[in-house]
């Protein structure tokens, strides 16, 4: 499949925005992995950045949909507030903001306005210890469930650290799981797990118990490869970041297949207001053909998004506001695509 | 299989492969000598760390912002593929069409370069020539998207020539010429604004784009051209073709196939006033290359079963690459199951030994041979393989551990330590004055005693001792 006929689709989300730029350092993003909303609309964004480069690279930027820019907090490093290797993010009930961190097993806890609190965790395979804790999200009431990646399980803990609960454990039948990354809970208190090394989305109680599972290996409609991340609206329609097809999901309430979306970046306003200082480059830029045809090896979709700037490229993180907008981290592309109801 | 059969395949596992464990060898040897061969040139389903787990820990090693990251998932693939000659042609080729961040300035199409070569690596020396004329980044490197109808870059036309086909004395200048009119055309999409984003090192706004071959016909030159003897209206294809035909070229892939996997050749600029070492064996590759219709793969397997291949004067004599020597030492500790925030690191030992991957010091790749040994590169490269080998608690030692203990009641002597060792980093025959002085060594802490599998301080350290010696060796540094 070329790059030029992925997009035939039914339309229920329909593209609205693209959010944030490439910046190592401050407003912008730097392999941003996981987002998260507050109440009033501040997005979080956790940049992952890469051990090669400075610690301050590695952050979380705060900023809403418009690009009003809020300021970072946190850095590299194994200290207080630091991480070496961030990967989920969270806001509890009262807005305060969790970071996993999947080098040191631990989850940091920062106030709403970046300011450290503590953190927890400890490395291991015993009941409440971590192997690579990535998604995060929060229960009805209001305690953490962590994917614990290595050890392929979810645990629940109180927001302070306390072990609860854990379900999963290694395999691919039902209810096992195969390095999971993101996660959601919906109205219901029910968990949905991206089970990303089995292709598939699972479904669980709240209590943990196996409810069902969405997808399986392959690139067709409402198949799966490494998803990532798993949001889950009022009315039950489940928004997957299927990550190793570099595309999203989505999927009706009983798991049937609606729509995917592919990616149609435009300039953010963040990219305008660079564009506009470099002039240069914003001339070469308008003279160039960013949606070459190329025949890819294998179509493999990776490629055609390292190449083709506007599709997704490393979707890493769906979630949603309460207006029902999908909002899709992309690694790779250092932005946010936003997607709102065509109704 | 008798201990120098054994010895015969370890040799192989270190020209062909990154070394081999005790175990792989063991296991390699109920096959014989041309089974593991063969078994070596069959990469048809080489698989390594998956691409998905790298990039899930490491999203850098995927869209590549920074200039190393690419070597990183280069080197997880080395350490932990099944299919270790693929990798050793990776590093072959790239040692031939050197290709650099230093002017390149994006490190995705430099690991697409990589990927391409390793694709085509074992195949058609003509497929191969042929793709790496319309690799983006050999476009760059050597200037080929300044090569233009009417305004020749001669640069990429020369070097194609030159050092990547034929060599000195074997093309005229006009040949230079004409080669680089029938190239003209040949470049990249979205040149301008691609050269601007390289020039500035700029990834805004959205992160480094690909790059990709682009061929512009009203840029083509399509006159008559003369070349190597022969008229036509040739394009970029019919030069690779002619390439192809000349003895000269079957000589210069079979002295650089000699050079990197038997034994060393001076370099390059002297090789046409210096012969060939071996006259003969240059001639049984080249006839290799033509016999197969210039097809790699055949040509080592003629190599890897040719007598001046197996011949003992060579074993040990080529120093290892500091890729291969980081790689090996890694494969030894058989710890690398999963990404690590600490790989980062590992590969920077391999620059502080002097190798840049994917940055060659210039268009004439590395020099190699003894030139990685220098007073700071020597002891750099000692102090890292003893570091990781000389770590009791990784996979590979507790491997060697167990075998220690499984005999004469886990009392071990200083000189059954030495051999157990020796044999474990992968047969390692050393010379017995190397020998001796290992065994004085070990006999230092007398015999040592195993409690089941584990070690005491005493212990460990006796063991640890003896492998890191055995790793500062001229034999284990060398392949």
């Amino acid at each position: 499949m070329s790059a030029s006929n992925l997009q035939e689709q039914t339309q229920f989300l329909k593209y609205s925005r693209t959010v944030g730029m490439t910046t190592m350092r401050g407003r912008g993003f730097y392999y941003p992995v996981d987002s998260a909303m507050a109440r009033d609309g501040r997005i979080y964004v956790v940049n992952r950045s890469s051990e090669r480069a400075p610690a301050d690279t590695v952050r979380v930027t705060m900023l809403n949909m418009d690009g009003e820019y809020f300021g970072v907090f946190g850095a590299g490093g194994d200290g207080d507030g630091e991480f070496l290797w961030p990967s989920g993010i969270a806001l509890d009930g009262d807005g305060r903001v969790y970071v996993s961190d999947e080098h040191l097993h631990r989850i940091t806890v920062f106030t709403a306005s970046g300011d450290f609190v503590f953190s927890w965790g400890a490395h291991g395979s015993g009941e409440g210890e971590l192997d690579s804790p990535s998604g995060l999200a929060f229960d009805l009431d209001d305690n953490i469930l962590v994917s614990d990646a290595r050890n392929h399980r979810v645990q629940r803990f109180t927001k302070n650290g306390v072990f609860l609960s854990a379900f999963g454990g290694a395999g691919s039948g039902e209810g096992e799981l195969d390095m999971p990354w993101g996660l959601t809970t919906n109205a219901d208190g029910d968990v949905f797990v991206a089970d990303w090394g089995n292709d598939r989305v699972q479904r669980f109680s709240s209590k943990g118990r196996f409810i069902s599972q969405y997808g399986g290996s392959g690139r067709g409609d409402g198949q799966f490869l490494k998803p990532a991340s798993v949001a889950v609206d009022t009315k039950g329609y489940v928004y997957v970041a299927d990550w190793g097809n570099e595309r999203v999901q989505v999927l009706d309430a009983d798991g049937r297949f609606m729509q995917q979306l592919r990616g149609e970046a435009t300039h953010s306003k963040w990219a305008e207001d660079f564009l506009g200082i470099n002039v240069e480059e914003a001339d070469a830029r308008a003279r160039a053909n960013l949606e070459p045809d190329i025949e890819f090896f294998n179509d493999d979709p990776h490629e055609q998004s390292s190449h083709i700037e506007k599709l997704f490229w490393g979707p890493s993180s769906v979630i949603l506001d309460p207006q029902g907008r999908l909002y899709v981290t992309e690694t790779h592309r250092h932005r946010l695509q936003v997607y709102q109801r065509v109704d | 299989m008798s201990n120098q059969d054994i010895q015969l395949l370890a040799h192989l596992m270190r020209r062909a492969g990154f070394g081999a464990t005790r175990e792989e060898l063991a296991e390699r040897s109920r096959d014989g000598y041309e089974a593991t061969v063969s078994r070596l040139l069959d990469t048809s389903n080489p698989v390594s760390m998956s691409e998905h787990l790298i990039r899930r820990f490491h999203p850098d090693e995927s869209s590549m912002l920074l200039g190393s990251s690419g070597i990183d998932a280069w080197l997880y693939r080395m350490t932990t593929t099944n299919a270790p000659l693929l990798e050793k042609m990776g590093l072959f080729w790239h040692g031939i069409f050197a290709t650099g961040y230093a002017k390149v300035i994006n490190a995705k199409p430099l690991s697409d370069q990589i990927r391409m070569f390793k694709r085509y690596a074992m195949g058609s020396f003509r497929t191969l020539l042929l793709e790496l004329s319309k690799d983006p980044a050999m476009i760059i490197w050597l200037d080929n998207q300044q090569n233009h109808k009417g305004a020749i870059n001669e640069n990429f036309g020369r070097e194609l020539l030159e050092l990547f086909s034929m060599g000195v004395g074997n093309f005229t200048e006009n040949d230079v010429k004409e080669c680089a009119r029938a190239f003209t055309g040949w470049t990249i999409g979205n040149r301008e604004y691609m050269e601007l984003r390289s020039s500035r090192d700029s990834d805004w706004p959205y992160g480094r784009i690909s790059w990709h071959f682009e061929y512009r016909p009203e840029d083509h030159d399509d006159g008559e051209k003369e070349f190597l003897g022969q008229t036509g209206n040739f394009n970029g294809e019919d030069i690779v073709d002619i390439i192809c035909r000349q003895p000269a070229t079957a000589r210069f892939i079979s002295r650089h196939l000699y050079h990197f996997f038997v034994a060393d050749e001076p370099p390059v600029p002297q090789w046409p006033y210096q012969p060939p070492r071996d006259p003969e064996a240059i001639e049984t590759l080249s006839q290799s290359y033509f016999d197969s219709n210039y097809d790699i793969r055949s040509m080592l397997r003629t190599l890897f079963n040719s007598d001046f291949f197996k011949s003992q004067s060579c074993w040990h004599e080529k120093v290892k690459s500091p890729a291969e020597l980081v790689t090996g030492v890694l494969r030894l500790t058989e710890d690398f199951e999963r990404p690590r925030y600490e790989t980062v690191a590992k590969r920077l030992r391999m620059e502080f030994m002097g190798q840049r991957l994917s940055n060659p010091p210039s268009v004439e790749g590395y020099d190699g041979g003894l030139t990685w040994i220098d007073t700071g590169a020597l002891v750099e490269r000692m102090n890292f393989a003893s570091e990781e080998l000389g770590n009791t608690m990784t996979p590979g030692s507790q491997a060697l551990i167990r075998r220690l203990a499984a005999d004469n009641g886990g009392t071990v002597t200083p000189e059954r330590l030495v051999d157990v060792c020796l044999d474990h980093l992968g047969a390692l025959s050393v010379q017995e004055e190397t020998r001796s002085r290992l065994v004085e060594y070990a006999a230092e802490g007398g015999d040592i005693q195993m409690d089941g599998h584990t070690l005491g301080e005493k212990a460990r350290q006796s063991v640890a001792g003896v492998v890191q010696l055995i790793a500062a060796t001229p034999e284990f540094q060398r392949a």
